[in-house]
């Protein structure tokens, strides 16, 4: 697979540009892919060089949940008018999430990186991991979806798995995602206060049932009903929705409290002991002791146990090299898994090397493969950050493609994530889409054609001749990219 | 003590145990319709139709039992927002199934859909949908109202998509060009871009709306016409909430009045061929028969099932009801399923397709003893 670089870089990464150079030797180009720091970049307006990313579009932790909370409220008071119709306050509630919105900035970055990023690898994983770990939705919890890639993901690519599942676990778009926020042990304080009040609070076990089934040991471990109850009970305290944890932030600091701290900090580990569950518990026959630290015990717990590393080795050894992946490809994954205690950089490492042996080929996701063509051709087609000159609102087109190419990271959709399997991904509808985005892309001036393309990659003869056939050169371009050759690699 | 309630429509509980074996193949000569819709996330069924008559129901939810249901009989009343489908059912064009679930006890979401859509057992252990095969047998056409093709639906010889681009700027590019994509691709893939190819050719506006009403009544167009499709698959989703899903309004009810619209969109707009038609939801499971702590319900075994369309003769509630008393719970928590829906689906199958149930059983659900219920649904 490596001989051909272009083609190298397309399964691991989003493929080499017109201007890009290409590396001398793959090898050390993997090595440094993996462990290099890079500075994220963008370009600010269309047809312009790239530059770095700007730094006011860069927003921190504070910053989201504080806009989250100003468009929370805002929504509410909109909602309670009632001089206001149906109609009026639908379109208030969506200038007010213009005004506050940090989503359409993030998927600027998401694209930026994608297309121009020097780390096109560690984008590649932070793809398949922000879907390994999904979250997502349109509202309050858009906010700080940037926040869980970023800082979250991409931070901890070469850190444990142990430490990733954990910081996962408590992020706040994680526990409001999968419905934390709202479990409450039923022994704790604040259900025994909620009883004695004639209201109702007690466990919600999703986010322990996605925890073991989807993000850690999978159902192959045949846990039980009860491992889930229990995980639920560690859980519980864990997590509060963003809007109450800022409202009981201000409340605090308006009472004074000088220890509170920084909103930020007040939210990193939002751990609340009157909704916890006294008691130990017993997680797939070990015994957790209450208290906020069991979470972590049971993340690492998870995190080491064979299982998860034959059910991540799996995953990772599909997105890469495909449906056909064989069983020794897999092993040799799960055994640096496993001699590295789940060291991501030295699985990742694995990763490439048996994707580099591999002949397995993988039908791309529709996001993986636009970004491909995009960079690859080098068209244009994404909008500068700072072209939109009359307002400070970026065009949202590139938001709304990912949404109709039903692969976006900020929709809200089922917790298991984007399918890795080709079939999930080949309907009349889906086919549409491909070629009418391929056909934008032409709009915008790339420099690589269609048969460039079909030369530099290889493609099949058959292909070749349909490129050749086709009548102009927006159509060969169109041919070439919706081609099973690009479509898969 | 309290005895179980044995309620059924038909002649007796025992029925559902063993199948009638018919002999011979297509029995009818009209051209049955099928609408699954696919109720994502786990249908709360005891919120839907609440077994009013069982007193455990009360003992067992405080807040989660609608203020004033529709009384169907004296054990079954309907969640109020089921008003086309009350009066479908007042009608003899609906039915129901309760206490129902496909063989899958495991909770989760993807696992149960997928059990619910392939058919089989074990979950992820076929590429094909039980429709799908039914649809290849019956040399049948159909519709998947959504972006991708669903399971289900897979394996048929003929069907399409349906889920409107919202690209701007952009079109499909010529016949001839479309033609040669097709020819770089290889079996159902080129299959595919054939479809996509001839639709493109077709004239005529189409909707663009994409929620899942104007999808429904899309399929309903399309479904009326002579070559139309004689399947359709609808989705919706978001039944997947945990947190206060509501009692009489929230967002659980909410859903049920689009189930509710649904039923009514397509009775609208098959309109003569709503008297072929049968629409069935489905759902991965039902949720726990207990509250959780914060006025949800947790994933769970047992739920309902909503039948409608003019294929059904006379209107019920069909049930070998389990009991909500603690001991009568699977696992002390969920409904138990006393009717295998597979039988259901079966029945379906039987009547728009005409295809016969031995051939369904061992050729659709690979497995015989799937009994047969077509006398309680459509006799």
């Amino acid at each position: 697979m490596s001989d051909n670089k272009h083609k190298w870089a397309r399964k691991v990464g989003f493929g080499f540009g017109p201007n890009e150079l290409l590396p001398a030797r793959v090898e050390s180009w993997n090595d440094k892919q993996l462990t290099s720091t890079f500075n994220t970049v963008g370009v600010a307006k269309r047809y312009s060089n790239v530059e770095t990313w700007p730094e006011d579009y860069n927003f921190s932790f504070e910053d989201r949940l504080r806009r989250a909370h100003e468009f929370d409220e805002g929504k509410k008071e909109i909602e309670k008018s009632k001089k206001l119709t149906r109609f009026e306050k639908k379109k208030r509630v969506r200038t007010l999430k213009d005004q506050t919105d940090v989503a359409l900035f993030d998927v600027y970055k998401f694209w930026n990186s994608a297309i121009h990023g020097e780390d096109m690898v560690k984008q590649r994983l932070t793809h398949f991991w922000t879907n390994h770990f999904t979250i997502g939705g349109n509202g309050r919890r858009s906010y700080v979806i940037g926040d869980f890639i970023y800082r979250v993901i991409y931070e901890n690519l070469n850190s444990s798995f142990e430490e990733l599942l954990y910081k996962v676990t408590t992020h706040v778009g994680m526990l409001d995602y999968l419905d934390n926020a709202d479990s409450v042990g039923e022994r704790s304080e604040s259900a025994k206060w909620a009883r004695r009040n004639g209201k109702m609070q007690g466990l919600n076990d999703n986010l322990a049932r996605e925890l073991l089934e989807l993000h850690s040991v999978s159902p192959d471990r045949m846990y039980t009903e009860d491992d889930i109850r229990n995980s639920a009970k560690i859980l519980a305290g864990w997590g509060a929705n963003t809007d109450t944890l800022i409202r009981k932030f201000y409340r605090e600091q308006r009472q004074n409290n000088s220890t509170i701290g920084s909103l930020e900090r007040f939210i990193q580990e939002p751990y609340f002991r009157d909704r916890a569950e006294p008691g130990s518990k017993i997680v797939l026959d070990k015994k957790f002791r209450s208290g906020k630290k069991s979470l972590r015990q049971l993340t690492t717990m998870l995190a080491h146990d064979d299982f998860t590393a034959r059910h991540l080795s799996r995953k990772l050894a599909i997105h890469f090299i495909g449906e056909s992946v064989s069983k020794s490809e897999i092993e040799f994954i799960y055994n640096v898994w496993k001699n590295s205690k789940g060291n991501l950089e030295e699985v990742h490492k694995e990763v490439l090397n048996v994707t580099a042996r591999s002949n397995g080929r993988k039908f791309l996701w529709p996001s993986t493969w636009m970004f491909q063509a995009i960079r690859f051709s080098g068209s244009n087609f994404l909008p500068g950050f700072r072209d939109n000159l009359e307002s400070d609102l970026l065009n949202n087109e590139p938001k709304k493609i990912l949404e109709e190419l039903g692969n976006s990271f900020w929709e809200s959709r089922q917790p298991d994530g984007y399918s890795e399997r080709k079939d999930d991904w080949v309907s009349t509808e889906h086919f549409d889409r491909r070629i009418k985005v391929a056909s934008r892309i032409y709009s915008f001036q790339p420099d690589r054609q269609g048969e460039e393309i079909a030369t530099l990659l290889d493609f099949s003869d058959n292909t070749k001749m349909a490129i050749d056939k086709a009548s102009n050169m927006r159509d060969k371009f169109i041919v070439a990219l919706c081609s099973p050759d690009f479509m898969e690699v | 003590m309290l005895t179980r309630r044995h309620f059924l429509s038909g002649t007796g509980a025992g029925l559902f145990l063993s199948g009638y074996p018919v002999h011979g193949f297509t029995k009818n000569t009209i051209e049955g319709r099928i609408v699954v819709v696919l109720l994502e996330g786990g249908m709360d069924g005891l919120l839907a139709v609440p077994p009013i008559g069982d007193d455990n129901l009360f003992k067992q939810r405080k807040a989660l039992v609608a203020s004033n249901p529709l009384k169907l009989n004296p054990l079954f009343g309907v969640h109020p927002n089921f008003e086309n489908f009350s009066s479908m059912l007042l009608n003899d064009e609906a039915s129901i199934i309760h206490a129902t679930s496909f063989p899958y006890v495991g909770r989760s979401h993807f696992a149960g859909q997928n059990v619910l859509q392939g058919g089989m057992l074990a979950p992820f252990s076929i590429k094909t949908g039980w429709l799908g095969r039914a649809m290849e047998i019956a040399n049948i056409a159909g519709k998947a109202m959504s972006l991708e093709t669903p399971l289900i639906i897979r394996g048929a010889n003929d069907f399409d998509n349906f889920y409107p681009a919202r690209i701007k700027h952009s079109r499909l590019p010529s016949f001839e060009t479309l033609r040669l994509i097709q020819s770089t691709h290889e079996s159902n893939t080129a299959k595919v871009i054939e479809k996509l190819t001839k639709n493109s050719m077709k004239m005529g506006r189409v909707s663009q709306a994409r929620d899942p009403l104007s999808l429904a009544a899309e399929a309903g167009r399309a479904m009326r016409e002579k070559d139309g499709p004689r399947v359709a698959v609808v989705k919706i989703p978001q039944f997947d909430d945990h947190s206060e899903i509501g009692t009489d309004t929230g967002h659980h009810p909410e859903l049920f009045t689009l189930v509710d619209r649904t039923f009514g969109k397509l009775k609208s707009e098959l309109k003569e061929q709503w008297s072929n038609t049968i629409v069935l939801t489905m759902t991965e499971f039902g949720r726990t028969v207990k509250e959780n702590g914060s006025a949800g319900t947790d994933h769970g075994y047992g739920s309902v099932g909503l039948l409608a369309g003019g294929l059904i003769n006379r209107s019920s509630v069909i049930a070998n009801w389990p009991g909500l008393s603690n001991k009568d719970l699977y696992e002390k928590r969920d409904l138990y399923a006393t009717i295998d829906y597979r039988s259901v689906c079966a029945a379906c199958l039987e009547a728009a397709f005409g295809l016969d149930h031995d051939v369904i059983s061992e050729r659709v659900f690979l497995d015989k003893s799937i009994p047969r219920t077509y006398g309680h649904i459509f006799g």
